[in-house]
């Protein structure tokens, strides 16, 4: 059931990320190519490019919406150790056919080392935007005056002593502000890859609430589910496995004499995959916060399913296949030929069976030996 | 029972890039953005460039129902679903039963009709692979209607005392129809019986329990005068029909015919009298039950569930719903060797052993599209059959689940998300939040939409999302420059902090062009004015202006005074105000007092001085045209106060 359409995206070199707007009507990538596209969905339901620019002088790391209460506006990060805020310009809005032009509207440089991950915060914080460096610093910027989007001021550097590779905001508002990092250095030795922080009011810091020690691996993503109204939150960890956490939290801050409680979370880790067979790259929620999505180093995105019972099952598969031949990617490229039910069945099964070589040759499979035959 | 688990889906891409792995990120509903690579960390090691395109890819699925023509069945099932749970409010007892029945019936029709538009469309379609893409739909409709209607029998009908064989002829009738079309075929006949389906035919009516028409085909055969066939239509007859029951006779009056009855057939069977004609000799031993009958007809009664039921209606004819299951293994025993069971086959045979569960599970899997699951395990659950298997977890639960499901794959939808959020109104549990979610969501492509989407918030009690949406809109407005309109949103959504912004915006306009855009916003504001200090000051601000139109000049005077006094004004647009105020000080006419004369006095010494500071500190200052302005403001004010003091004095003296 399911139908693929194809998008050239005319970037020169390897994507690292494509985000959608909040309502899924527009798409941002970026890429190693240096450069950031904007997408429209047309009334015809394609996609279409209506900005290109080359911008940072290095890789493009991640590229992310802010909410359209904040207007049309863009952050992105770079291997250049630079993020960067941009702002569709006023009195055009982007309608078809019109390339929308995109303004820089402030570089946020305090970083030494390459910038890993870029997010901005849920919007009842406001105009907030957090960012994370190998170095293992984070630091929360805030903007403001909304109607000046130029106007960014550094708030918070936190210290996480650990080479941050990726940080996610929980988005609950029946909590304080809430940011998970995780961190992709080899050391296993290194403890926990995974550190929770939280914002205190009283002292108007944020400080660490929580490592999670269960994960000593290399965290390449992490990501909290949306809140529900659930009185605990899921964190998805992107690792040598796929990890799902969750935390529950024990009521405020409260201080016996003088020690004050430091762990206010009941963590269970609620699922634990290793279908992937090799380390999963990133981890994505729907918008409910239901299903999550995991892509992993075997070429295969895994969507993963809670019943009512709160049993997280994997629920479809999509492989990816480098070795078919061009008559079979027109086969997946066309919808109207993927038909519902007992002939999909059918033809899924003969893909299966295209894959099941390919598939076993997976595990000892080495990817920069093959990387390298493909360019010299 | 061993659990029967889903199989995953699989789905490939294919892309020669994907040798790099392959990320995915989600959309809105179900839909995931694919695209070739690693973990962005990889490139700090020097990597060479490609050099080639990459693509992304957008996987959706479980869309179907999406399509147009599903639109109708949608909405008509959701005013179903709406009544239903309306009624279930009001109506206890039988009185909701029958309306449970009704809206099962209802829905089943509503499948009907979508069966009869993707007919008429498989014929119109020119496309053939949109026609294979509808046959596929068709099949699946099919099943999911026998399903349905198999269910509505078993788990919502429950017939008087408990019989079920009546019903499920009935279903027969319905859903395997070769029977009948052979019969009407031989019908047109001069000779049926030269015709090879004859007997198939007979059998296959008797299968069916359709005696009337098999009695009426056999007295077409040449041979109809003999004996033989006088005996057997004599014993069709008078087959005690079991109907009658719900015609006042009881079922043990029932039971005692029947055995009658049957005695007699066995009777003319061990007899011999049909030994000549060994098709009648078939037809006879059909009437008395006999079990190795049935495997040597089983082509006549394909599939396995068709003979389950032949067998329990000439075997067991009161049989109840829930001892059915005793002829399963028999039934399918026959078919084994030429058919394997498919998911149709393991739902039914979940639905015959009573187990509401796995049917749901396994309806799931097979129709992709939450509809079916959904509504069924709704009207289920009105008629309690979910109670009943009420395990550690609330059974509720499950509905609302589905339910969930089901609407989800709703609220993606560019229009029926409407009808998606009547069924999270119906879930109690998690249904508001689901909803508060995905409101944000929706894509506010217009006004019309953004006002639907506010109506809903307004109802639900939703500010936080009726905020975001103004918020949203109103700075689209801003951004196309269209101040009126977004000042309109934000009122709506009583958001102090924009209106404030806003305010400032036209004020700003104002000390640039002297000139007020969207007066007649401003001037009806009303007591929505009062929502932000700023917002009050432009209205009163504007009320200066009209008054002084108007020639109202003591008014206009006194207002603006207070304007002042309040500090409402910002102190920027002080200024303005003060040399407002220089008209009125001219006129001939005594505008102000000589208290208000000295009121502005103060201010204008106020506002200078904090310039005087403001100067030092940050050398700034008033231009030279305003320091004119502000040297003649002070000129007329010291000729206003002894023209001022004179008038009172005269007024007191007198």
């Amino acid at each position: 059931m399911f139908v693929t359409k194809q998008i050239e995206s005319e970037h020169k070199d390897l994507i690292h990320d494509v985000s959608f707007d909040f309502y899924g009507k527009r798409m941002a990538s970026c890429s190693s190519d240096q450069s950031v596209k904007v997408w429209d969905l047309g009334e015809d339901g394609e996609w279409k490019c209506t900005a290109t620019w080359k911008t940072h002088s290095g890789s493009v790391f991640r590229v992310t919406w802010a909410h359209p209460e904040f207007g049309q506006v863009l952050a992105t990060c770079s291997f250049d150790r630079q993020a960067a805020v941009w702002e569709e310009s006023f009195g055009d809005v982007g309608r078809e056919g019109v390339k929308s032009n995109w303004i820089k509207k402030s570089i946020l440089v305090d970083s030494r080392t390459a910038v890993t991950d870029v997010k901005f915060a849920p919007k009842h914080l406001g105009l907030q935007l957090a960012i994370c460096c190998s170095d293992g610093m984070v630091r929360i910027y805030e903007c403001p005056d909304v109607m000046n989007i130029s106007q960014w001021s550094l708030q918070h550097d936190i210290q996480t002593k650990f080479k941050c590779s990726c940080l996610s905001w929980n988005s609950s508002r029946m909590h304080p502000p809430m940011i998970a990092v995780g961190s992709d250095d080899n050391n296993p030795s290194g403890g926990g890859k995974c550190q929770v922080f939280e914002y205190n009011d009283s002292t108007r810091k944020w400080t660490k609430v929580e490592t999670i020690v269960a994960v000593t691996d290399p965290v390449h993503d992490v990501a909290f589910a949306p809140n529900l109204g659930r009185s605990y939150h899921l964190l998805a960890i992107a690792s040598k496995e796929l990890k799902i956490i969750s935390l529950t939290p024990l009521g405020r801050d409260s201080v016996i004499g003088n020690q004050s409680v430091v762990s206010r979370f009941e963590m269970k880790q609620v699922a634990s995959f290793t279908d992937h067979e090799s380390p999963v790259w990133r981890v994505s929620w729907n918008v409910t916060g239901t299903v999550l999505s995991s892509s992993g180093d075997d070429g295969c995105v895994r969507l993963w399913k809670a019943n009512y019972l709160g049993r997280w099952k994997g629920i479809s598969i999509l492989k990816g296949d480098a070795s078919q031949t061009r008559q079979d990617r027109n086969f997946s490229a066309n919808p109207s030929q993927n038909p519902a039910g007992a002939v999909s069945q059918q033809s899924n099964e003969e893909l299966v069976r295209m894959n099941i070589k390919r598939n076993s040759g997976w595990p000892s499979f080495n990817t920069k030996k093959d990387q390298g035959k493909t360019y010299y | 029972m061993a659990e029967r688990e889903r199989d995953i889906q699989t789905c490939c891409i294919s892309d020669t890039s994907c040798q790099f792995g392959l990320q995915s990120v989600w959309g809105t509903g179900n839909q995931l953005f694919l695209f070739p690579g690693k973990n962005p960390l990889l490139s700090n090691e020097r990597r060479p460039a490609t050099g080639k395109n990459e693509q992304i890819r957008e996987v959706q699925w479980d869309i179907d129902l999406h399509h147009p023509v599903l639109r109708k069945m949608v909405n008509d099932s959701h005013n179903i679903f709406v009544n239903l749970q309306r009624q279930a409010t009001q109506l206890t007892g039988a009185a909701f039963h029958t309306q449970i029945l009704n809206s099962s019936r209802h829905y089943r029709a509503t499948q009907k009709a979508y069966l009869k538009d993707l007919d008429d469309m498989i014929g119109s379609t020119r496309d053939e692979e949109q026609r294979q893409q509808y046959m596929e739909h068709l099949k699946l409709l099919n099943i999911s209607e026998l399903i349905w209607s198999l269910c509505e029998i078993l788990f919502i009908e429950s017939p008087v005392g408990g019989l079920v064989v009546p019903k499920l002829l009935d279903w027969l009738k319905l859903h395997f129809i070769t029977a009948g079309r052979l019969f009407d075929d031989l019908m047109k006949e001069e000779q049926p019986e030269s015709k090879t389906t004859y007997w198939d035919t007979i059998f296959r009516l008797v299968l069916q329990g359709q005696i009337e028409k098999a009695c009426r085909l056999l007295s077409l055969h040449s041979a109809r005068q003999t004996d033989d066939f006088q005996t057997l239509i004599n014993l069709l007859k008078r087959m005690p029909q079991l109907s009658n029951v719900y015609k006042g006779s009881s079922v043990a009056e029932f039971d005692m015919k029947w055995r009658h009855w049957r005695d007699e057939c066995q009777r003319n069977y061990e007899e011999q009298k049909f030994s000549i004609n060994p098709n009648l000799e078939t037809v006879v031993r059909i009437l008395c039950g006999e079990d190795a009958v049935f495997s040597e007809v089983k082509d006549c009664c394909d599939p396995w569930y068709h003979m389950l039921i032949s067998k329990a209606l000439y075997q067991d004819p009161t049989v109840k719903a829930c001892d059915l299951h005793y002829y399963i293994q028999g039934c399918q025993d026959a078919y084994r060797s030429t058919t394997r069971l498919g998911e149709l086959d393991s739902i039914l045979l979940s639905a015959l052993e009573s187990d509401v569960y796995q049917v749901i599970k396994d309806s799931r899997t097979v129709f992709s599209n939450g509809w079916f699951v959904a509504h069924l395990t709704d009207l289920l659950h009105h008629c309690g059959q979910l109670d009943s298997h009420r395990l550690q977890f609330g059974s509720d639960l499950q509905r609302e689940f589905l339910l969930l499901e089901y609407a989800g794959s709703l609220m993606s939808h560019h229009s029926l998300w409407i009808v998606g959020v009547s069924y999270l109104d119906h879930c109690a549990e998690f249904g508001r939040k689901y909803l508060e979610l995905y409101l944000d969501h929706i894509p506010l492509d217009s006004e019309k939409k953004a006002n639907k989407i506010l109506k809903i918030c307004e109802d639900r009690n939703m500010t936080e999302q009726a905020k975001s949406i103004c918020k949203v809109m109103g700075m689209r407005c801003i951004r196309n420059k269209r101040l009126g309109a977004a000042l309109t949103w934000f009122l709506r959504s009583k958001d102090v902090g924009f209106a404030t912004v806003l305010a400032e915006k036209y004020l700003l306009e104002y000390s640039e062009s002297g000139e007020f855009t969207n007066l007649d916003l401003i001037d009806y504001l009303g007591p929505s004015m009062l929502l932000s200090n700023r917002l009050t000051f432009l209205g009163k601000y504007r009320e200066f202006h009209k008054l002084y139109s108007e020639g109202e000049y003591h008014a206009a005077g006194d207002l603006l005074l207070a304007l002042l006094q309040a500090r409402l004004a910002p102190k920027q647009f002080w200024i303005t105000l003060l040399i407002d105020a220089l008209p009125l000080l001219e006129k001939t006419e005594l505008i102000f007092s000589s208290q208000q004369t000295r009121e502005l006095m103060k201010c204008l010494e106020e506002l200078t001085t904090e310039y005087k500071l403001g100067k030092k500190r940050d050398g700034l200052g008033f231009t030279e045209a305003r320091k004119d302005q502000l040297d003649v403001l002070k000129l007329a004010l010291s000729r206003n106060l002894p023209k001022a003091i004179l008038q009172e004095g005269t007024v007191n003296l007198l």
